[in-house]
């Protein structure tokens, strides 16, 4: 798009992308933040700061939205939520600080180095739902435990987790590089809590997006105080991606959801290179 | 399972109070987004000049511009950029007044671990709203 067009062009642009992002994100089960920040950042004359301070607030504008129904459904534990979102969010307020004082070409190399290995993480992983794990220590203390009615299958299936220590490290981790990035993280938080903590693939991913919801508002707090969240760059990018979510939830049942996967893995790969070369300077 | 009545209840109230706050947010941050790009109202910056400065990293936007950081812009709120700031801040209130809510059920049950944690959690997010340890600029 040229530089010099008119600035209306631009949140209207935004508003179209996040939309289509909003779109594939929920076709894709993929956070919308890892497709967000390198898309918007390598093609729109935004500057990363304010890229990624919109990334922020659009994955969590998503989560806030999709929060009740995945509570309402047991999908979302509250019990799950508490103390990974507490570690999470120290963490993810320490990265933002982080990002917002590192140097531009640091940041768009390091960003298209992680949005690569995320592309790579994405099309290896596989879940698994083994259920029967024996709770920890601080997992029974802590009550990481529900049941929820799988729909589909038409029975109650009770649950609960394991090695809630490394699940609190890998949370911190989770949320300091999603604090850095601007990124939603539901990339990590998923395989965090269904291959690590053992929690049920569909706990994992309501629980996913409960605590983004509360990670995100810690380090948005630091972009806003920052001066680095810009309305005509938020807004917009909010409003796309409720409604294309929408949409996408109404189409989940009709698309194949391993082509739109094999898709979103592509652009992300693209993504990430363009970001990495724009880093290095190789391509400006 | 003894836990689940409660955590149902605790689910449905935390439920309640994301719905219909984050609601009343978006609702809110359409409209201020609405005044802000129909030029109803002044702004800090206006809308012609932003290309010029957005491609700056944020600490030569701020010293270009003059735009709010930290709370300023409460300040402010007859200008249309940073009403929308305010709208943007709602968002980012809606979970801590959620945990809050949560907080008095949980001292109501006396579930004082989970109790402990939600007031932890306020802390920390008390303590980014406040930009005393994130500083401004």
């Amino acid at each position: 798009m040229d530089p010099g067009a008119p600035w209306w062009i631009w949140p209207i642009a935004l508003f179209a992308v996040s939309f289509a992002i909003g779109i594939v994100a929920v076709l894709a089960g993929v956070g919308g933040g890892v497709l967000f920040v390198p898309i918007v950042g390598t093609l729109f004359p935004f500057h990363l700061d304010f890229v990624r301070g919109a990334g922020l607030m659009f994955a969590l504008a998503g989560t806030l939205a999709a929060g009740p129904p995945l509570l309402r459904a047991g999908f979302a534990s509250l019990r799950l939520m508490m103390p990974l979102a507490l570690v999470g969010s120290i963490a993810s307020f320490a990265g933002a600080l982080v990002g917002l004082a590192l140097a531009t070409d640091l940041l768009q190399t390091l960003l298209g180095t992680l949005i690569i290995a995320i592309a790579v993480l994405i099309w290896r992983t596989r879940t698994a739902d083994r259920g029967g794990v024996d709770a920890d220590a601080l997992g029974m203390l802590l009550g990481l435990e529900g049941q929820y009615l799988d729909p589909a299958a038409g029975v109650r299936i009770d649950w609960r987790t394991h090695r809630t220590l490394l699940g609190l490290g890998a949370f911190a981790a989770i949320g300091f590089i999603g604090g850095i990035f601007g990124l939603g993280a539901g990339f990590a938080n998923v395989p965090a809590l269904n291959l690590l903590m053992a929690a049920p693939l569909k706990v994992a991913v309501g629980s996913s997006g409960l605590l983004i919801s509360v990670i995100n508002s810690s380090a948005a707090w630091v972009y806003l105080q920052r001066g680095a969240l810009l309305p005509l760059i938020v807004v917009p990018a909010i409003l796309g991606v409720m409604l294309g979510s929408r949409i996408g939830a109404r189409l989940l049942g009709k698309m194949p959801a391993s082509s739109v996967r094999r898709l979103v893995i592509v652009v992300m790969l693209l993504a990430g290179l363009r970001a990495l070369t724009q880093g290095l300077g190789v391509w400006s | 399972m003894e836990l689940e009545r409660p955590d149902r209840a605790l689910r449905e109230l935390y439920a309640r109070w994301l719905d219909r706050t984050t609601k009343a947010g978006f609702a809110i941050a359409v409209l201020a987004f609405l005044i802000y790009v129909s030029g109803a109202v002044p702004t800090l910056v206006p809308l012609a000049d932003l290309p010029r400065y957005w491609g700056m990293p944020v600490s030569r936007f701020i010293a270009a511009t003059g735009s709010p950081q930290g709370w300023t812009w409460l300040r402010l709120l007859g200008y249309g950029d940073a009403l929308n700031l305010g709208a943007v801040a709602l968002l980012a209130l809606v979970t801590p007044t959620c945990y809050a809510r949560l907080l008095l059920a949980l001292a109501a049950e006396r579930d004082w671990l989970q109790a402990a944690l939600a007031a932890a959690q306020l802390v920390v997010l008390a303590a980014a709203a406040s930009g005393l340890l994130a500083g401004a600029g």
